[in-house]
This record gives C-alpha cells, structure tokens and sequence, in this order.
C-alpha cells in the first residue's frame, strides 16, 4: 500500500472546509486530555501518599481513650491498673499507654537540636509517650542502641515541663539531627530539647510515623519513657492476629467496669483512624477518576455522535468514493485518518493546557510539578480514545454500498 | 469486453420482491458507445450498477474484459473499478469539500500512483475538459456542465478501458447536454468504451449502437415502445 | 407564535432521539458537576455572620520568637497567649470583646439512666453572645460580673438540653461539669454556624461547642488545652500557672468595632499595648499587630480547601467539554437540517423566524440539561457526603438559590452554545439547498 492512499492531503484540505465542528472536537479533546493527565498525576501523588506505612501493626490495633472525673479519680494507680488489666486480657499481644496516636492527626511535637542554646538549628520530632513495652505493641523494630528498660519509666504528672533522660528516636530523625554520622554511631549522643535540656539517644528505631500525614517530617519521632497522669489517657492495644474485633468490646467493658470515675470514649482501630485521616485523599482520588471516566465518555460519545453525523451527509460522497475504487478499508481509514488529524492538533493543544493548568495548580495549590512523561502518555490516551470512538461511524460508512452514488437522493 | 448472460437482480424490502433485471442478456465489444434508453424503473440504473460491479446480482453470469466477477470480494471489485471503469453520474458526484485537483486525484489515489504522475494525469484530463486553469476552484463554484466535465475529467483521468454513464446530461440544460456528449464521443474515438444511458432520444441515437431495456430485459435496437403501458407495469409491481 | 416554536422543537428533538439525548445528558453532567463542587465552595466560603462581618475582628499580636516568624513571610501567631488574652480584657477597649479558648469535660446527668459523657466547651466572655448574635431558646447569656467574678454559671446547647435535662426549660437548674456544680443560665437554639469562624483552628467546619462557661473557669478549674497549642519557648517552671504565663499561644480574641474610627483607635491601642510589653521585654518582634474581618480572616486561614477549588476548577473546564460537546452536535443537526431550514426560507419565513425557532429548540434542550444536572448535582452532593463522611454534613445542601442557579446556568451556557449553529443555520441561503 503506497501512502498516496493515505490521503492526509485531501483530508486536511477538507476538514479545513469545515473548520468548525473539527476545532470544537479538538477543543474538547484538548479540554479532557488537561484533566485527565492533571487527574491521574493528583491521583497518583494521592495514591502514594495513602500507601506510606506508618511502620505500625495497624490490622491488629485498636486504641481508646479514658478520661477520669470527681474527686476520687486517681490517675496514677488507674493508669497502672489498667494496663496490667489490658495487657492481661487473652488475645492481647501487647498495650501501653501513649499520648497520641500515629496517623491520627493529634499529637504533639516538639524541636530538638543536636547544640544547647537559642538560634541552633533544630529538628521538629513528634512526642510518644510510651513505657518499654512500646515496641512490641507498635510492632517496632530497635536496630542500633536498646530498648527501655522498666526503671528508665517515669510517672508524669500534668503541668510537668521535663522530660526523661533517655529517649528512642527513629533511624530518618538520627539522620536528620546527626547527617554526617551512620545511625548506628547516634545511640549514646546527646539531643536537647525545649533548646537546653539534654537527652540521651538510648536507640534507634526502624520505622513509626507521626501522627499529621500531612507533615513534611513525618517520620520525626521521639518515644519518652514516661507514664501519664493526665485527667485523659489513651491506650493502644495490639492484639493477637485475627482476635482485635473479638477483645475491643471485652476491654472496653472491663475497663468500665473496674472504675466507675472515668468514661471510655473513642474506642477505635487504627485501619478506621488511617481510613479517617486519609478520606480526603481518597475522595480526590474518587472524585478525579470518575470525572476522569465520564469526561472521557462524554468526549468519546461527542466523537462518536458528530463522526456519525458526518457519515450520514457524506452517503453519497462515500457511495461516490466506492464507485470511484475505494475499498472499505480505505473508507475506514479515511474516518480514522480525519480523527487523527483532528485528534493530533487537540493533543498538542492538550499538551500546552496540560502544562499550564499545572503549573497553576503549582502556583495556586502548591502541588507538585508534573513529570514530563504525563504528557505523552496522556497524548497517547486520547489518540486512542479518538480512533476508538470513530471506528464505529467509520466501520459504518464503509457498509454504505457503492450503489449509492447512482442513487438520486 | 463486457459479457452479461442470464443477470438477474432482484431488491427485496419488507413488503415486496422487485425483480430489476430478468434473464439480462448483453455483450458489449471493446470500443463500442452504446446508449441504453428505456422506461422508468426498467433496470437501466441497476444494469448500469451491476456492470460498474457497483452491486452484485443473483443468478447469471458476467464477465468483464473476459474475467468472470461472480465471486470477487470487495477489495477485488473494488481495483476492478478503480482501473478498468470510469464513472459519470447524473448529479456529477463531485465532492464538494476538495477543489477540482483534488475531485480529480481521488480515483488515482486509490490506485497508488506516484505524486508525479498523478499530478500530470490530473493537469492534462482537466485540460482535455477545459477547466485546467480552474484547478483550485470548489465544484459551488461551477456551473453544473462545468462540474460533469469535472466529473467526466475525474473518469477518465486513470485511463479506463470503460466508461459508464448514468444519465449524465440528465441535469444540464440542451447545449450542455450537446457539448458533453460530444467530448464522450472524442473519448470513444481514443478507444475507451462507453455506456450511456439516457432518457433523450435525440441523445441516444448519436450513439453507435442503440440498446432498449424494458421490464429488466434487453430488447435489441426497438422502435420506440408504449411508455404508459410499461409505467402502469411498474406501478403494478411496486 | 411561541408554542408553535415549541412543538417544532419537540418534534425535532424527537426526530434525532440519540442525539438529543447525548446533548441532555452532556449538559446534565456539566452542569451536575460543576453544581455540586460550586455548591460545596459556595458553602465553604459563605458570610456566616453576613450583617456585621464586617465589624468583627479577630486579633492577632506578633508575641512570637525575634528569630522566626510564627508563619512565613512574617505572620503573627494565629492566636494568643493567656497573658494577651487577660490583658487585653482587662483593657475593654473595643465596643464589646471576647477572648475565648476551648476545653472539654465530663459532664454527669444527674438521672439514672444517663451516662456521663465528655462534652466540648467554649471558654468566652459575656460579650460572646450579643456580638455573635448567639440564638437563645431559654434564657440568656451571663452577665459581666460573672466574668468578673468566676462565677459557676452556663450556657448549654440544645442538643446538651434534650440529653441532660430532657428538652425541658432548664434555667436555673444545676448540670455537674467536670466535677463542678454550674447553674444553667442560658439554652442555645438550633445554631449552624457554616464555618464556625470564631475558631477555626481544629478545622472551619466543627460544631458549635456544647457548653459554654466563663473564660476565667480555665485558671478556676485548670482546665485542659483544647484545640492547637503552639509555643516558641517552653514555659517557665512546673504547674498549671506556668503554662499559663508561658509564651504559649491557645486562645482567640474577637471584638466588636463598629466603624473606622474605632477600628483605627484599637489598632492604636494594641500597637500602644504591644511597645508597652516590649518595655517589659516581652514582644522581640517588630510592631505587627492585625485586625481581620470575618472574611478577611477567614481568606487568611483558607478557610475554603484546596482540594474543593482545585475541583471546582476541574468541573468548569468539564462542563466547558460537554458544552463544546452540545456546540458540535447541534452544528451538526442543524447543518443535517439545512435542507428543511432553506425550505422554510424558500416559503417566507424570516431569518428572525428560524433564529427564534432554533433558539427555543436549544432552550428546551438546555432546560432538559438543567433539570437533569439538577438531579445529578443532588446525587454528587450525596456523594461527597458519603465519601467525605460527617464532617462535611453542614456542606452540602441544595437551597433554592442553588436550584434557581443551576437552572439558570444550564438555561444560559445552552443557549450560548446554541447560539452560533443557530445562527449559522439561520444564515444557509434559500437557494442553495434547491440543488442537491
Ligand atoms: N435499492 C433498491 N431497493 C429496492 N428496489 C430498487 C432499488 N434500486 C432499484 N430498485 C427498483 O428496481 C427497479 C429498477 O430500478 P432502476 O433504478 O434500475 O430503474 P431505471 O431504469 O434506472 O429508472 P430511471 O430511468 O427512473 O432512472 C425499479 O422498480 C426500482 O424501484
Ligand atoms: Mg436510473
């Protein structure tokens, strides 16, 4: 087949006649092309930003909180009572007591710096407070130093200000606060907080997260060895696999039952608190994909619907065509060639939307800028949805018969 | 050349078989100008179509410059086309989104020719048509003689053995009508065998050879027959 | 005349089913996105407080570290710290003012059967209630001496009403909050604030608190930090009282300024106040004290989330495809219409006569999309309900001047696009559909 049967001459020279309805197509493709890379570049970053792991046993876990009332609440002995109760309850592999939850949005955090004094550059690192048995019930690993031992454990009363002489930090702290130095090397350093209280790194931990996903340091973490008295306490608890949904009714009515001067509130797992605190991120990415698909349709159906038009008033001419030596596939080819052509200047129309409207989002919504790669790929997609939408008007036109042409209508 | 024996084509709609060719008996020699004449609805057109290999038929047997088309698939009817026959058609058929080159260029594309030697067959069949110097004029632009010679100039432009006509002066005016017939008749001349059909006596008689078709039958060189009666005929079929 | 257009276009939106149905169905869809995402937008950046947004402001005092600004470029904090909060009280300056601060707490219904259960408290000043045009069902706010005088008095919510005291006039009664006696002064009505611009710290769209007390009931009481706290410096000593005279900044502060004049007098006042602090070698940083109206602080603390816009954005250019959409396919009827429209021409009719015919013909269509998108919007409203869960409830309804306005956009971008294959039908010359 020679390419003079292409006829991309003639075909443009046509479609110039009817520039109209050729450049609202190619608008539209333009117009989806932008939104559908845009789209799934959003839907990508989102996607990854949900699969981070929060370095947690999250299947197996759940937490709630307590919190006392009337005079007769005692926190330090509740503290204690209660979690020999949990820890003893079949089916939990291990709990503790810990001020804030990874992943949940509410913690605290605070600086911490490698020098004492004002003016020092500082880390920002977020605060669990736990007991030695942190790292069993968070499923952490200590890969350099040790773990607490029961005496480094304090008791913490509200209003306190210190904090503990030795503390867990994760590996990606140790590497921050100490970037010329292997991790290993950091277990035995000082840190200080608050600028002038000293800390010793007792070990290195692999992996926990924060608790603000949307926090650029989100894998700053601090464990303290420390029991709180505060008037509202929360317990995490890692049960045996399978057995979570089995034992959190159980722990929460022993817990209620066994003092009377407190409630129990927020019993939750961390699967329902991850679930929460990334359901933003999963709407945008439901929300785009389905935008995504309907614009698609929309456009494609659009295709669809004018080709099959055009091969309506163009019988005769296609009759004509066939009478003069046109095989079906050249009548076939004839509609995808005009497609593509329409389809090649709204992809490079896309193309430019595609980086302008990105660069706005950028601008506007700080979001990041689009690797290169989207554009073609998104080019690609479209040429296809194209051919694909006029293959059907276009496998039609090629039924019209030859006889058309000698017919007088 | 062209060699029917036994055609025949039958359309069938919902309601009712129409039979458009019966037992269509019919040989064309190689340089012949036969003008087919005959009444409405009498499978003119549809003989015209079938000869074209525009729509196959059902029984019969035809042969065209000696190969037998009975069982060709689309793409073969379809370069048949292309390179043994040229079409003209009553309402010209150009298309009307191309300018004359290109009107004139569509049959050649089909058949693969270089850019060059198109572009020389296109240059001289519209000169032979005399339109050469309005090669970038649309077919709106011209005057309905003006676009059948296009259309005349389209046929010819792949040099066919054959060329079909289907009434076409049947939209010009008698001057017009005159003047197309004339450049078909220096075509013939060159050796290009054509057939016409036509509904102008006066036309048809210009021809070298005269067929009449009535009733989906050929009836040989006829005086000229009862034109209501066959209209009430067809009436009474359809 | 007009119903004649009508049933012309009926018969021709009948006469191409498919096709009409693809340019329904595409200004459904443009129209139901872009709806749902204006809606929720809209809702997001609604006045809460439209008749006097404009003469309530929240403060802001840069107290922050001489070596960062609490937010780049140079903001001051986004709230202040227990001693500004008392000072500028004490000071009484504005028309009417409220430091304010959230806390939580057990509150105990004395009935057998009801549990105690954790409630949220906003901490305020008497001042709180006028200047917020707070609704009461009973009763009403504190008076100022109860500031003044720590008094263990409350203002409750409906809904802590119906739970406590059964939905009974409860004025007067005694509700045991955090282990104390308070005597009910005040049942709030229903009250939607859509977002609760008064603290918008923990997020714009929480509910209004169930309880509310007496700011000074967090000294009082040692009550707990609710919301964000934020400190540049740790707080000197131990105890309850060192937190509160710490650099720590947890409360917000509104007042009330009824004109310029005044505004400009409590800018004077605070830069007087804040040069004053730096004698005592408090305030490091440069003079940078605000004053932000309802909307002016709301735009600050982007109020409205990106995600929202950036949707909204995504949905104009969605309905700009389906409108595009419409555009080409009605072209193309009208251009297959030629035939009949040159006819029409041919027996008399104006090019006035088409235009109008063919304009009510894509009137029609458009008003089909509207309600359609009208539809759709509903159920993309349910949507975001259902994906974004119960925080978004107060989000997400249709109120007539949404309807009104869907049907109205729908009704204008369809006419818009019809508006140039009308005219190009409108303009095919009587004589040249006579040839074929
Ligand atoms: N596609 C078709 N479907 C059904 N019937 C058809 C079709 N084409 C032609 N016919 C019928 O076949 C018969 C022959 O038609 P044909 O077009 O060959 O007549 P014709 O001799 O060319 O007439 P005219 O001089 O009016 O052009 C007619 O009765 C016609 O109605
Ligand atoms: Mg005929």
């Amino acid at each position: 087949m020679s390419s003079n049967q292409w006829e991309i001459g003639p075909i443009f020279r046509a479609l110039m006649r009817n520039k109209v309805g050729a450049i609202l197509i190619a608008i539209q493709i333009a117009v989806t092309m932008t939104i559908v890379v845009n789209s799934i570049f959003i839907i990508l970053e989102r996607a990854q930003r949900i699969e981070r792991d929060s370095g947690i046993d999250e299947v197996n876990s759940f937490y709630l909180t307590t919190t006392g009332f009337g005079e007769n609440f005692d926190p330090k002995s509740t503290a204690f009572n209660d979690l020999e109760l949990i820890r003893n309850t079949p089916g939990v592999l291990d709990a503790i007591q810990i001020n804030a939850i990874p992943v949940s949005g509410s913690g605290w955090s605070m600086s911490f710096q490698t020098e004492p004094g004002e003016e020092k550059e500082t880390q920002g690192g977020a605060i669990y407070m736990v007991d030695e048995h942190a790292i069993d019930a968070l499923d952490l690993e200590v890969i350099a130093g040790e773990n607490f031992l029961p005496i480094d454990v304090r008791f913490r009363q509200p209003g306190v200000r210190d904090w503990p002489d030795n503390v867990l930090i994760t590996k990606v702290l140790a590497e921050s606060l100490f970037p010329d130095t292997p991790y290993q090397n950091v277990v035995g350093k000082t840190i200080y907080i608050s600028q002038t209280e000293p800390m010793i790194v007792k070990g290195i931990v692999d992996k926990i997260q924060a608790p603000w996903v949307g926090w650029d340091d989100l894998e700053h973490t601090v464990l303290t060895p420390e029991i709180t008295g505060f008037e509202s306490n929360r317990y995490y608890v890692r049960a045996q696999a399978g057995q979570r949904d089995a034992i959190m009714p159980v722990i929460e009515e022993a817990l209620a039952s066994s003092n009377k001067q407190r409630i129990i509130r927020g019993m939750r797992t961390v699967q329902e608190t991850r679930e929460r605190s990334y359901r933003g991120d999963t709407a945008m990415i439901k929300i785009l994909s389905t935008t995504m698909v309907i614009l698609t349709i929309v456009t494609g159906l659009g295709i669809v619907g004018l080709a099959s038009f055009s091969v309506n008033r163009r019988k005769k001419q296609i009759g004509t065509r066939r009478a003069l030596g046109a095989s079906q596939g050249s009548i076939v080819r004839y509609f995808m060639i005009e497609n593509f052509l329409i389809s090649t200047v709204g992809v490079s129309l896309g193309a430019a939307l595609t980086v302008i409207l990105n660069m706005l989002l950028v601008e506007m919504f700080s979001l990041n800028a689009l690797d290169w790669y989207f554009v073609p790929a998104g080019m690609i997609v479209l040429w296809v949805v194209g051919q694909l939408a006029v293959f059907g008007p276009a496998k039609k036109a090629a039924t019209i018969p030859p006889a058309m042409a000698t017919r007088t209508v | 050349m062209l060699t029917m024996t036994d055609v025949k084509k039958v359309f069938r709609t919902d309601l009712i078989e129409t039979h458009a060719l019966r037992d269509f008996n019919l040989q064309v020699d190689e340089g012949e100008f036969v003008a087919v004449t005959g009444p409405s609805g009498s499978g003119k057109t549809t003989f015209l179509n079938i000869a074209g290999l525009l729509e196959t038929f059902e029984g019969g047997t035809y042969q065209l410059d000696g190969q037998n088309v009975s069982h060709l698939n689309d793409r073969q009817r379809s370069q048949l086309r292309n390179e043994k026959i040229g079409f003209i058609f009553q309402s010209f058929n150009l298309i009307p989104d191309l300018n004359l080159f290109d009107n004139v260029d569509v049959p050649l594309r089909y058949r693969g020719f270089k850019r060059n030697e198109r572009k020389k067959r296109i240059e001289e069949s519209l000169e032979l048509v005399g339109l050469a110097n309005r090669m970038k004029h649309l077919p709106s632009q011209l005057s309905g003689g003006q676009q059948q010679r296009v259309a005349i100039a389209r046929a010819l432009a792949g040099n066919p053995r054959f060329l079909l006509a289907d009434e076409p002066t049947g939209n010009l005016d008698t001057k017009m009508a005159l003047s197309v017939l004339e450049l078909l008749k220096q075509i013939n001349q060159q050796g290009t065998t054509i057939v016409m059909v036509t509904h102008d006596q006066h036309l048809a008689s210009q021809a070298k050879r005269n067929i009449y078709v009535r009733d989906g039958q050929v009836s040989e060189m006829s005086g000229i027959a009862e034109p209501a009666h066959i209209e009430m005929h067809q009436a009474a079929i359809g | 005349m007009f119903t004649y257009y009508l049933r012309l276009a009926m018969k021709s939106i009948k006469r191409n089913p498919i096709l009409s149905a693809l340019m329904i169905t595409a200004i459904g869809l443009g129209i139901g996105a872009s709806m749902t995402t204006v809606t929720v937008n809209y809702l997001m950046s609604a006045n809460p407080i439209p008749h006097k947004s404009e003469q309530l402001f929240y403060v802001q005092l840069d107290s922050w570290s001489e070596f960062e600004p609490a937010r780049e470029p140079n903001e001051p904090p986004d709230q202040i710290t227990w001693t500004e909060a008392t000072n500028l009280m004490q000071a009484n300056q504005a028309y009417r003012q409220s430091a304010m601060a959230s806390t939580g707490g057990v509150i105990e219904p004395q009935g057998q059967d009801e549990k105690p259960f954790m409630a949220s408290i906003r901490l305020a000043f008497s001042d709180f209630f006028p200047m917020f045009d707070v609704p009461f069902l009973y009763g009403s706010g504190w008076p100022d001496s109860s500031d003044k005088n720590r008094d263990y008095v409350v203002v409750i919510s409906k809904a802590t009403n119906e739970r406590v005291f059964g939905g009974e006039n409860s004025i007067g009664r005694t509700i045991r909050i955090v282990g104390e006696n308070f005597r009910v002064v005040g049942v709030l009505d229903d009250w939607l604030l859509v977002p609760r611009f008064y603290d918008v710290t923990t997020g714009a769209f929480d509910e209004t608190e169930e309880v509310f007390m007496p700011f000074y009931m967090k000294q009082e009481l040692e009550l707990t930090n609710g919301g964000n706290t934020n400190c540049w410096k740790t707080p000197e000593g131990e105890g309850f009282t060192a937190f509160l005279q710490s650099e720590c900044v947890n409360y917000q502060m509104w007042v009330e300024l009824r004109n310029d004049n005044e505004k400009a007098q409590y800018m004077n006042f605070l830069d007087n106040y804040v040069n004053e602090q730096k004698s005592l070698g408090r305030f490091a940083r440069p003079l940078n004290n605000r004053l932000s109206n309802v909307m002016e602080w709301m735009e600050n603390q982007e109020v409205v989330a990106d995600d929202a816009q950036i949707m909204m954005w995504v949905s104009f250019m969605f309905l700009l495809v389906c409108l595009l959409n419409t555009i080409g396919l009605l072209l193309a009827k009208f251009t297959g219409k030629a035939a009949e429209i040159g006819l029409r021409r041919a027996v008399g009719a104006s090019k006035t006569d088409l235009f109008i015919q063919h304009l009510v013909e894509t009137a029609c269509i458009g008003i089909a999309g509207g309600i359609l998108g009208l539809g759709l919007a509903y159920l993309g409203l349910e949507g975001i309900k259902s994906l974004y869960g119960e925080f978004v409830q107060n989000l997400v309804g249709l109120d007539v001047t949404m309807m009104a306005s869907a049907i109205l956009l729908a009704l204008v971008s369809s006419i818009l696009a019809g508006m140039y294959p009308t005219w190009r039908a409108c303009n095919i010359a009587p004589a040249s559909q006579l040839k074929s």
